[in-house]
């Protein structure tokens, strides 16, 4: 049995409040194989970016566990996560969290400079090529439009060749035609890498090109369905 | 279909990695000016207190170079005795220079007259500082000469020559020897730091090895003997000094300029004291503005490392990555910062060389020593704190806005903030006192802020915006930022504060060395006349339009029982030494206890508190002198009963005395006994006659006083003392106009230094302000887009924005205010020896100050948030 990229084992969250103690997620149990996507849906409030955030390892769970390639992200600390997360994952957001002082270039070649590769500027200039924004290398992202800065974004979260891509309503800021050249863009570079790509998303038509839907209802999974494409994908193979 | 990745986990990014990431940030970071503000905030902080402590630096030394002209040498040895030569010895093999003198009283005959002179024998090196001023006419100018006679020559003050019927060139006769008159001493550098025995005739100045051809000098003659010393390291000095205590057990004492006028002493060290304090609120601005601007930097890099730990960055990598950023900064500024530092102040000398009174000596390294450690020890305290809680984003920040490190590490900043400024404050000033003073002065601040205007802006505590009218929306928007505006209102405090401590001491140390010393003080002192002298020496100043003063009665008594017992002196007086003054004090007693001892530099501290007790020049009077204040009891009116007496403040202290204590004094062999009646304070440092003892006239008129007087004599009457002295020969003339000449240039001097010192200082203190205005810039910049977007009028915006700036600015001004006057108090009360009075004006000044200056400084700083289309604004804030 292959080793699953992303294993959520009763993963629970909960905070202190001044009303008490807020339980945000509980007894998640998630299994996500490599190559795939999967789609994470829900009303707003239910625990999706929670839910994100701990599998990504921005933050600690209250209990359960998340595995990522078999790595055990309870056992770890804050550092040990960092180190992980530059191995191993990448983002793409709604508000996108490019760095303002630096330009669509430096944003692309950050993460790869922060690896310690020397060829950051060739590869960055590629993958910017690659979103289509070579000519706006040398701006910064406030002379950009929401749709260009998502697609830098989105050249710096494959930037590093991660192995997975966490995506928290990447199209939530842009209008439905940027939207969906972002979810193109997204797609395309996802089967190019073969990277395993969760996103969290309230648009159907996004949510229906992964291969798989999570329904997020108050902080528990109400379904967990393969779609019509993962139906496709396999078959292909 | 995963395998197990081939995952590299250690972490470990190599050093190279590191250094090229932080180089890269910081170069971004300059670039994109989010690093400017920071570094340049640093820069200002090290060239503002390198060029403060520069010219700090260099005036204290010049000062001191200057004051030391008042002795002819850094330190001075003086004895009636001759003094063993080892001294000598040990000052040579210590790198001294060393030059003696040996001064007397003398008859000097010229081939058709003679009079009484005070006969100065110098060695080759004398004078080793400063200059004689010669000339080869009678009272003109003269040039300056760094030496003495040659042996077989004399040089005389001016009014000998009338005199003694001289010319350039004749000869004159001390004792068994015959010298030839050479030149004519206009001034001589040490002329008032003898006692009675260089005041009592015209100078005649001779070579040392004259001296013993004369035969004037023999065992048991009044003398003075002098060791002068010179040598530019102070810490050599005191060495020496300390070597001489230790070696003749106090039997000698190395004197310098302070222990020599009482007047300059003090002059010297409220000068250092201000100098001191003006380069410590340089330091203190220097980090307010570094702790603002880091912690503005801090805020503005939380999405930064959030974003690079979502990208795979350790804590410990952020914090290196921080640290060495920190390292280029600090290296960086402190090379700028001091060339900029000594640019400035040369740049400010050169302006200032014409107002100037002082030629400055070159600065030593201490000044940059300086400014480089308050960067480092601000950067340090103020700026690593929050740039090192930055290494504590949590990387979810990314994914939720609210989240900050601030909740992680509150407190730290303002721990370390404190400790560094207490270690800056009391390094710098190494000065407990003070350094307690302005702690406590910015605690009580920030303690009444967080009450005061907390209180205030809370008052009325309503929802939203309202921006219907803009002084409503300036209110709202206070309250809004609240805890901003707190932290801003304290900031802009201290600097108020600081700037007005500073006016205020400049301008009451001003006036009062002003009021202390004024044109017209008289520099002759006339002693020893007897009540029928009084007229004839009255109408000799009316003749020759001298201007003169009362005649003092002046007698010698001696406190013989207090209340029927032996009188109890607790312990030492208030002030230490004995009063230096010339009447009163101990100056007068030579005149009676004659050439054994030389008042009061022969004394050791036993016999001063005897001293004290046994003789004091007392005098009586019908009204209160005009210098002194009655501080308890009352004075005696026109009728005055006799039997009464008003004694000095700290002496009566001294004595344990109270309103209504009979005292029995010894006057003259006679017994008087007189009842207390009111306690005066004297101002010891103006230069004139002052008692601690007054009695009631016609308590001990009879006893047999002589008189004392004071006239104002110009260089160009000084010749009329020749007819004085021959007409009233009993009177003994004490000229102290060279003494009063030498204080006045230095205390002009002085306040050149601080006037100097605070104009750099208050530019330091505009920028501080300027900065903090800046420092909350972002968020006030975005309200006003948004409310600009939502259809706000320019207007409504502008005049809220300097409504708000304006009411911060009269909060600040008036803490401000009441911190300044308290700090005052202590500060003149305990550090400068002044009387603190409230400055009722700067009450609606201080306030007044703040609302113009912070409403002014804000509105230039906002006005682009109307200038800019509000498309743009909103684009720079996204
Ligand atoms: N640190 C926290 N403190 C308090 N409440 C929190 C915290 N984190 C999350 N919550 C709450 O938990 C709930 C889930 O938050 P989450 O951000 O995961 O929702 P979401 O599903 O992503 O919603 P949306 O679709 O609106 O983004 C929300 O009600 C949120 O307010
Ligand atoms: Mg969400």
């Amino acid at each position: 049995m292959p080793q699953a990229m992303i294993r959520v084992e009763k993963l629970c969250k909960s905070v202190p409040t001044t009303e008490g103690v807020l339980e945000i997620l509980r007894d998640i149990d998630l299994e996500i194989d490599a190559a795939d996507t999967v789609a994470i849906i829900g009303a707003s409030g239910s625990g999706k970016s929670t839910l994100l955030g701990l599998m990504a390892g921005l933050d600690a769970a209250s209990s359960g566990d998340v595995l990522l390639s078999g790595h055990s992200l309870a056992s770890m600390d804050e550092e040990a996560r960092a180190i992980l997360r530059g191995q191993l994952v990448g983002f793409v957001f709604q508000s996108f969290q490019l760095l303002p002082s630096l330009t669509a270039l430096e944003n692309v070649m950050l993460p790869i400079e922060l690896k310690g590769e020397n060829s950051a500027r060739e590869k960055a200039l590629q993958l910017l090529n690659r979103v289509g924004l070579s000519e706006r290398a040398h701006h910064y992202p406030n002379q950009l439009s929401g749709g260009e800065q998502q697609r830098v974004a989105i050249g710096r979260a494959f930037a590093t060749e991660a192995k997975i891509l966490f995506a928290d309503e990447p199209t939530g800021n842009l209008d439905t035609a940027t939207g969906a050249r972002i979810v193109e863009l997204l797609f395309d570079l996802n089967k190019e890498f073969a990277t395993t790509l969760v996103l969290v998303t309230h648009e159907d038509r996004l949510a229906k090109r992964c291969g798989r839907i999570v329904r997020l209802v108050a902080g528990v999974v109400s379904s967990d369905e393969k779609t019509s494409h993962e139906v496709d994908k396999k078959s292909v193979r | 279909m995963a395998r197990s990745l081939e995952l590299d986990l250690s972490g470990q990014r190599s050093f190279s990695t590191l250094i090229s990431l932080a180089a890269r940030l910081l170069w971004r970071d300059w670039r994109g000016g989010e690093l400017k503000l920071l570094s340049l905030a640093l820069v200002m902080a090290v060239t503002s207190v390198t060029g403060i402590a520069l010219f700090t630096d260099r005036l204290e030394k010049a000062l001191v170079l200057e004051s030391a002209n008042m002795l002819a040498a850094d330190r001075m040895l003086r004895s009636g005795r001759p003094l063993p030569k080892e001294i000598l010895i040990e000052a040579k093999t210590r790198g001294f220079q060393t030059a003696e003198t040996l001064s007397f009283t003398s008859m000097a005959f010229s081939d058709s007259s003679n009079m009484l002179v005070s006969a100065k024998a110098v060695s080759d090196a004398y004078p080793l500082r400063g200059e004689v001023i010669i000339a080869d006419a009678p009272f003109v100018r003269g040039t300056p000469i760094a030496s003495g006679p040659r042996p077989g020559e004399a040089w005389l003050e001016s009014r000998a020559f009338p005199a003694l019927e001289l010319k350039i060139g004749d000869k004159i006769y001390i004792g068994e020897s015959t010298l030839r008159v050479s030149h004519i001493i206009i001034t001589e550098p040490d002329r008032s730091s003898g006692g009675m025995v260089d005041n009592a005739g015209p100078r005649v100045m001779l070579h040392m090895d004259d001296v013993a051809a004369t035969n004037v000098v023999q065992l048991g003659s009044r003398v003075t003997y002098r060791f002068l010393f010179a040598n530019t390291e102070p810490e050599i000095l005191d060495d020496f000094s300390l070597w001489i205590d230790e070696e003749f057990n106090s039997e000698y004492r190395l004197r310098d300029v302070r222990d020599e006028s009482a007047e300059v002493s003090e002059a010297l060290s409220r000068a250092e004291s201000f100098l001191m304090l003006g380069s410590l609120f340089a330091v203190l601005l220097a980090g307010i503005a570094i702790a603002l601007t880091a912690k503005r930097y801090s805020e503005r890099h939380y999405d930064y490392v959030a974003i690079l730990k979502t990208l795979g960055c350790t804590s410990n990598q952020i914090a290196a990555i921080y640290l060495m950023i920190q390292v280029v900064l600090v290296l960086v500024s402190i090379g700028l910062g001091s060339i900029l530092g000594w640019l400035t102040h040369a740049g400010i000398l050169e302006l200032l060389q014409t107002v100037l009174a002082v030629d400055l000596p070159p600065a030593g390294v201490r000044p940059y020593i300086v400014g480089s450690l308050t960067a480092i020890v601000c950067l340090l305290s103020f700026a690593l704190p929050p740039l090192l809680a930055l290494r504590e984003t949590p990387p979810l920040r990314v994914l939720r806005k609210d989240i900050s490190p601030e909740k992680l590490s509150d407190r730290m900043p303002y721990i370390f903030g404190l400790g560094g400024s207490v270690l800056l404050v009391s390094w710098y000033s190494n000065d407990l006192l003070i350094t307690f003073i302005l702690l406590a002065a910015v605690t009580a601040i920030a303690v009444m802020l967080s009450g005061f205007s907390y209180a205030l802006l809370k008052s009325t505590s309503s929802v939203g915006m309202k921006a219907g009218n803009s002084w409503k929306l300036a209110m709202s928007a206070a309250r809004r930022r609240r805890k901003q505006n707190v932290l801003q209102i304290m900031v802009f405090a201290i600097t108020i504060m600081s700037l007005l401590i500073l006016s205020l001491l400049r301008t009451d140390l001003i006036s009062d060395w002003q009021a202390q010393l004024p044109e017209d003080t008289p520099n002759h002192f006339m002693m020893n006349i007897s009540q029928s002298q009084i007229e004839g020496i009255e109408e000799f100043f009316d003749e020759n339009g001298i201007r003169g003063n009362a005649f003092y009665p002046l007698i010698s008594a001696r406190v013989e029982r207090v209340n029927g017992k032996d009188p109890e002196p607790q312990g030492e007086m208030g002030d230490g030494g004995e009063r230096t003054t010339l009447a009163g004090g101990a100056e007068t007693r030579e005149i009676e206890e004659g050439s054994a001892k030389l008042g009061r530099e022969a004394e050791v501290e036993g016999e001063e508190v005897r001293g004290r007790l046994s003789r004091r020049q007392v005098t009586w009077a019908a009204e209160v002198p005009s210098d002194n204040r009655i501080v308890e009891g009352e004075w005696w009116d026109e009728s005055a009963s006799p039997g009464y007496v008003s004694i000095e403040e700290e002496y009566a202290g001294w004595l344990g005395l109270e309103i209504g204590d009979s005292l029995e004094f010894e006057v003259l062999g006679q017994q008087v006994s007189a009842e207390v009646s009111s306690f005066r304070s004297v101002q010891w440092d103006n230069m004139q006659p002052n008692f601690y003892i007054i009695f009631s006239p016609g308590t001990i008129d009879d006893l047999g006083a002589t008189f004392l007087s004071t006239a104002l004599m110009e260089r160009e009457q000084k010749v009329l003392l020749n007819d004085l002295v021959r007409q009233f020969p009993t009177m003994v003339v004490i000229e102290i106009d060279g003494l009063i000449e030498q204080v006045q240039t230095i205390i002009a001097q002085v306040t050149s230094a601080i006037e100097l010192i605070f104009f750099l200082v208050l530019i330091s203190g505009a920028l501080v302000l300027l900065s903090c205005v800046n420092a909350t810039l972002d968020e006030r910049f975005y309200e006003n887009a948004i409310l600009r977007t939502l259809g706000a009028g320019r207007r409504l915006i502008l005049s809220s924005l300097v409504i708000e700036f304006a009411t911060i600015g009269v909060l600040a001004g008036f803490i401000a205010t009441v911190g300044a006057e308290a700090s005052l108090f202590y500060l003149q009360e305990r550090v400068f020896n002044q009387s603190f009075d409230l400055h009722y004006w700067v009450w609606i000044a201080g306030p007044l100050a703040g609302m113009l200056v912070i409403g002014a400084l804000g509105l230039n700083s906002t006005k682009e948030v109307v200038r800019v289309s509000p498309l743009i604004l909103l684009r720079r804030i996204s």
